[in-house]
């Protein structure tokens, strides 16, 4: 997977966001806490229930077909204290997940 | 990624009963005796509304056989288009060709089929219509054909609890992609007739050892069980990660007045969809808080499945005593405790 792919959300696939989990999870980030445990994004297939966290949250809200994984690194950066390198192999590795498990396809 | 374990800000699953009214007279029907209003269209437009805005994902049309609803197709494409994926549960007497074609443009994604036994003369008796097992097989060819995923509803009870083998073949052969495996419910006619078709608390244990050997055999379809007891078997969390009752926690049933209870077989009334603000409700109602934070009583006490089943079917456990915290009356563990 390269930062110049573009995926998008399988159609159809129910989702949610926890609203309030992620303003409460960007609240501890600012505060200096970890928030990476926290839900914030729920994905439903099959009735089973996955819990995105909040930087896997947000990816998946900008994973709607129009940017490539390098411009969603982009638009985060700025949300989260890490440096670009780290922060584009975790997104990398997480849309490489996504599409492993047939949740988000090339647009 | 990781396993949830907590209440989330609203329903993701709704069960909608849209009217109580039916054309069989099952045996072991919840809602037969039920009698409520029906929302005119406008309304559930409203109710559906109500529920896509506070994130409810899925509703399920149940009742009642939602097909006696002349609105359902025209109500439901705008449910759809607010983003509810739809499924419901029929009978399948009136699901014909044309009625198959109408809710895949619906916008159904599946559609569940009453089946409750594999030889047509047992399913007949059980539902009080003659002719009903051939009506439910030609519906299911018709759904399949339609395109829309199909399901297969088993109501388990001492009719068809030992023939489990010939019924998941008949649902392979029919196309379905899971078969639900609904455990019997003393509600409504359900508990007029409990005695005769409940299973004992052992018979559900063998049943279930049984039917999880099937689970794992991929020749036959998805099973679905959702029975918290099964977590004494070390099935634990099996489809959605919530112990015990999924109702209050995942889910909420609605009645045809837009009443919400919080599943089809507990009937303490939470509010009124229409007239009361769902996510509200859903924070703050004293009968869900109850439900999710349940107290060990009586055999619960003493048994190490408790914090993976949390006593049980609550559903079951009131039916029987009218206490949320009582044990579920299927368990197999400790009895003598």
């Amino acid at each position: 997977m390269e930062l110049t792919d573009c995926y998008r959300r399988r159609p159809g696939l129910p989702w949610r966001e926890e609203r309030d989990a992620t303003r409460d999870a960007f609240a501890a980030l600012e505060a200096g806490r970890d928030a990476s445990a926290e839900g914030t994004l729920l994905v439903v297939e099959r009735g089973r229930i996955t819990e995105l966290n909040l930087l896997g949250g947000e990816v998946w809200k900008l994973c709607d077909g129009t940017r490539a994984v390098g411009a969603i690194v982009d638009e985060l950066l700025p949300r989260f204290e890490v440096e670009r390198d780290e922060l584009s192999r975790d997104v990398l590795e997480f849309v490489a997940d996504l599409l492993a498990r047939g949740w988000v396809v090339p647009a | 990624m990781s396993a949830p374990g907590k209440i989330y800000s609203a329903p993701l699953l709704v069960n909608w009963s849209l009217n109580y009214s039916c054309n069989f007279s099952c045996e072991h029907c919840y809602s037969r005796f039920e009698k409520a209003e029906e929302l005119p269209a406008g309304q559930v437009l409203e109710a559906g509304r109500r529920l896509a805005e506070a994130g409810v994902l899925f509703a399920n049309f149940g009742g009642g056989e939602p097909l006696l609803r002349r609105d359902l197709l025209a109500v439901s494409k705008e449910l759809a288009a607010l983003g509810l994926s739809l499924s419901l549960n029929s009978n399948g007497w009136l699901l014909d060709e044309a009625a198959a074609a109408g809710l895949r443009d619906a916008g159904f994604v599946s559609v569940g089929l009453s089946l409750d036994s594999h030889r047509p003369e047992v399913h007949d008796r059980f539902r009080n219509r003659p002719g009903s097992f051939d009506r439910v097989v030609a519906a299911a060819g018709h759904l399949v054909r339609a395109g829309i995923k199909l399901t297969i509803s088993t109501v388990v009870c001492r009719i068809n609890y030992q023939d489990l083998a010939p019924l998941l073949e008949l649902a392979k052969r029919l196309g379905a992609a899971q078969v639900y495996l609904h455990n019997f419910k003393c509600s409504g006619k359900g508990m007029e007739h409990r005695f005769e078709l409940d299973l004992e608390p052992l018979e559900w244990r063998d049943f279930y050892r049984e039917a999880l050997a099937f689970a794992a055999n991929p020749a036959y379809p998805e099973i679905s069980f959702d029975d918290p007891i099964l977590a004494s078997l070390g099935v634990r969390d099996a489809e959605h990660g919530i112990p015990g009752s999924t109702c209050g926690k995942i889910s909420l049933h609605l009645r045809p007045n837009g009443d919400l209870t919080p599943c089809g077989f507990i009937p303490l009334v939470l509010g009124n969809i229409l007239r009361d603000d769902l996510p509200t409700l859903w924070r703050e109602s004293p009968v869900l808080e109850s439900m999710r934070h349940k107290t060990a009583k009586g055999k619960c006490t003493a048994c190490g499945h408790y914090a993976a089943c949390l006593g049980g079917c609550t559903a079951r456990a009131f039916a029987v005593s009218g206490d949320l915290n009582a044990p579920d009356p299927h368990c197999w563990e400790n009895p003598c405790g």
